[in-house]
């Protein structure tokens, strides 16, 4: 049976938190046909964020300072590389992302394409949770750069519901793009020559916590991204590829 | 044409100043020598220039500044630049192993805490 480590960065998601474990610990690891493992990278909250972890039975990585989505997802992939888990998947401490859902990214991953990160998409569905226009306006404009340079058609570029395979947990392990990582690891990944895929899945809004990303954040992040993802790019294309066998 | 002879001593003596501040901050280990010995020549070349204009005059005539003091604002613009590069390259790399650190310490913690609840388990 696979084993997967489920991811859940967090930062002062005290109030979200618990619903959230209750429902990956709720999840059949028997229906789901794989192990599941529950961590939680708390990024240097200043509330209860890490005694809700510890009650929930999540093993905890409990950064010293604040590094940011970037850093505390690439702390879980670190302990799911060297732990040679088959799988992880990271779903966001706000409870955006249903841990039900988790059953579809497993599906793709053990299909015959094997992709080696799947990303779990709202916009296939139209019944899907919608959000705000601005940020539909700068999902779409990221779509554009990423399908230019990467040339892959991604419906999501900035969904954090998403499923590594073993070559992606050893590249990310070396390199993980640090501030608004998720659009900027899939020029990673790309350039790496891993297989990237995506699914639909449902999203519901956040259940706590308040969104890093709003008012005139939103333009910086745009620019940000933007010139990251085209550098990111040219720049990993130099690298040495990730070795099919050993995922390392 | 009458040569107009500047004199640089106030410059030679802000020079003096924060060489002063930044061998304070050395010998209190509030920053470190290698670190600041780059600095620390920048600001002994910059203070010689303006102890002696006559030398600074020659050169910047010859790399074809009319006024000695465009030639001064030019150089030390130029070093600074290339200084705070420096600076930058140092600032970013010490990021990323901080945040490496960071990481790698909250994994060991993990580790810890696992092995040291396991062992405090009594034996089934």
């Amino acid at each position: 049976m696979p084993r997967v480590l489920v991811i859940v960065p967090a930062f002062n998601e005290q109030e979200a938190l618990g619903g959230l474990l209750a429902e990956v610990r709720a999840l059949d690891s028997a229906a789901l046909g794989a192990e599941v493992d529950l961590c939680v990278v708390d990024d240097g909250s200043r509330d209860r964020t890490s005694d809700v972890a510890r009650k929930g039975g999540a093993r905890l990585l409990q950064l010293c300072r604040n590094l940011g989505i970037g850093g505390a997802v690439q702390a879980g992939l670190r302990l799911a590389n060297r732990e040679r888990y088959d799988y992880a998947v990271q779903i966001d401490g706000d409870g955006q992302h249903p841990p039900a859902e988790l059953a579809r990214l497993l599906e793709v991953a053990r299909s015959e394409a094997a992709p080696d990160l799947i990303v779990g998409t709202r916009y296939k569905d139209k019944d899907n949770f919608r959000s705000t226009l601005l940020r539909r306006l700068g999902s779409w404009w990221l779509r554009v750069i990423l399908r230019i340079v990467t040339r892959q058609k991604l419906s999501d570029p900035t969904s954090g519901f998403r499923l590594y395979g073993r070559r992606a947990l050893a590249l990310f392990d070396e390199t993980y793009p640090y501030d608004f990582p998720e659009p900027e690891s899939l020029a990673v990944a790309r350039a790496s020559g891993l297989k990237v895929a995506e699914t639909p899945v449902q999203m519901r809004e956040r259940q706590g916590g308040t969104s890093s990303i709003a008012g005139f954040s939103t333009i910086y992040y745009m620019i940000k991204v933007t010139v990251a993802v085209l550098l990111t790019y040219s720049r990993t294309r130099r690298r040495k590829p990730i070795d099919d066998a050993t995922g390392g | 044409m009458q040569q107009v002879v500047e004199n640089y001593w106030m410059f030679g003596a802000v020079c003096l100043v924060i060489a002063l501040v930044l061998i304070r901050l050395l010998a209190r280990e509030r920053i470190t020598l290698q670190g600041s010995m780059s600095f620390l020549g920048f600001l002994v070349v910059l203070g010689a220039m303006a102890v002696f204009p006559n030398v600074t005059q020659r050169i910047s005539k010859a790399l074809g500044f009319t006024l000695m003091s465009n030639f001064f604002f030019c150089a030390a613009i130029a070093a600074l630049a290339i200084l705070h590069l420096r600076a930058m390259v140092t600032l970013s790399r010490v990021h990323l192993r901080s945040i490496a650190l960071t990481q790698e310490l909250a994994i060991l913690q993990e580790k810890l805490d696992r092995m040291s609840a396991s062992r405090d388990q009594p034996p089934a």
